[in-house]
């Protein structure tokens, strides 16, 4: 039986559909609308369609974007000759917020999972080759995350891109700033310690 | 809440909320069982690295009161396997490994055999061994401690003892080998030969360590491969789906 009105179940059905998201949460949500002023609603609503309506991929970096293509890509003063590839947006967002990459970016938008049905031609692989040919590229930054799933999608545009005439790199991996020795991982120690690099005075 | 700590495989992740994770992991005296790790994507301490696919893992957990979901309380990595990673052939085999365990073995089911087995199925794998090998090896021990084993005993038609001379027929609405007076070769029923018959019986008897040295050559993993497929999909309608991605 539907304890509140069908408006409302409605709503509460429309929230629980979104990810992490229950139902608790959902009815949470929906109440939350329903006490608030009439603008909120109508904001939410309008941004709703907006940005279904407005976004789309960028058709160079496949990063997301209201303009094709993306301001990123459109930079002049962006350089050239260095792809960044990331798994998606959301990654591509914290390496921007960082500050030090000034290059461009490749969104793979997921990464090889076949446990989650996700082979290599679900990815944007072959775009990122065809990028390679196309544009004047010098040096691709892997930039994956260390889990089995991002290495392997690492290892796998390795053996793609190589032999295309460009550098191809991985970022590093190891103790985070602020991070424990006691606390970390055996292999992470030990992935450090293969790679540690000399210290110039 | 009775807390418990148990090595584990951790079988597959689902993102939660800001920062938690939903885990699903294989323990040998639990089985397959579910766990929501609190703030692990953030960890450093409690769950540092833990949970990614395929890792190996001492983990300490406690049930909720209500429900089958487990609190998991801390995480320590013992192994991430990490030669899985190199190529996407080995990451496809141990995916489908996993697939294959979850479809034999039902939730909450512990069996502390098909835990040993995936570890050393894994752990072979990482090693860099023939992914092709370690995948028939796991199969046919897998689908015997799931209780698909194929009989090679005797033909499931006179019931005639099968003594090694001349080539068998596998019957997969049987599950065994039939002899050549009883079944004739066909596509459905492929012929196996008295050597791949007793390579198929070790498979399913010897103990773990042993089974994952044996070493196969090419045209025997040709030979058995259809076998198996033929086994799975008839006993397995709802196949794994990794199999796609199997060279």
């Amino acid at each position: 039986m539907e304890i509140y009105p069908p408006p409302l179940e409605r709503l509460i059905e429309q929230f629980s559909r979104l990810p992490g998201i229950g139902q608790k949460s959902a009815t949470r949500l929906a109440l939350f609308i329903l006490k608030s002023h009439k603008e909120l609603s109508q904001s939410l609503a309008a941004s709703l369609i907006e940005v279904k309506e407005k976004i789309e991929l960028c058709s160079t970096c496949f990063s997301l974007t209201d303009e094709d293509p993306c301001a990123i890509c459109r930079n002049e003063n962006r350089i050239n000759g260095i792809i960044c590839v990331v798994e998606g947006p959301g990654d591509q967002l914290a390496i921007e917020e960082s500050g030090v990459f000034k290059g461009k970016y490749h969104v793979l938008h997921g990464v090889l999972a076949p446990l989650d049905g996700v082979g290599p031609e679900d990815l944007k692989i072959a775009e990122l080759v065809a990028r390679l040919d196309k544009e004047n590229i010098e040096e691709v930054i892997l930039a994956t995350n260390p889990t089995a799933q991002g290495e392997t999608t690492a290892s796998f545009l390795v053996k793609i891109l190589s032999g295309k005439g460009v550098k191809i790199t991985r970022i590093a991996l190891g103790i985070p700033m602020g991070g424990d020795l006691k606390y970390m991982d055996s292999m992470t120690l030990q992935y450090c310690l293969k790679t540690r690099s000399p210290v110039v005075p | 809440m009775e807390n418990y700590t148990s090595r584990s495989i951790i079988m597959r992740t689902k993102e939660v909320g800001e920062t938690d994770l939903l885990v699903t992991f294989l323990c040998p005296d639990k089985g397959r069982i579910k766990g929501i790790a609190k703030g692990a994507r953030n960890s450093r301490k409690r769950f540092a690295n833990c949970f990614d696919a395929f890792c190996l893992v001492d983990l300490q957990f406690s049930l909720k009161r209500s429900g089958d979901l487990y609190l998991l309380n801390s995480g320590r990595l013992i192994n991430a396997f990490p030669g899985i990673r190199l190529d996407f052939t080995s990451l496809s085999y141990a995916s489908y490994m996993i697939e294959l365990t979850e479809i034999l073995f039902p939730w909450g089911m512990g069996d502390r055999k098909i835990f040993e087995l995936l570890r050393e199925s894994l752990d072979a794998l990482s090693r860099g061994e023939r992914a092709e090998a370690i995948a028939v090896l796991f199969e046919v021990r897998a689908m015997t401690l799931g209780g698909y084993g194929i009989n090679l005993e005797r033909c499931c038609n006179c019931g005639r003892i099968y003594k090694g001379e001349g080539k068998a027929v596998f019957k997969r609405d049987r599950g065994g080998v039939a002899c050549l007076k009883c079944q004739e070769e066909t596509a459905v029923t492929p012929g196996i030969s008295p050597q791949v018959v007793k390579m198929i019986q070790w498979m399913q008897t010897i103990p773990f360590r042993s089974l994952m040295k044996l070493e196969l050559a090419d045209k025997h993993i040709q030979e058995i491969r259809p076998v198996l497929k033929l086994h799975r999909e008839y006993h397995l309608p709802k196949g794994p789906k990794t199999v796609c991605y199997l060279t």
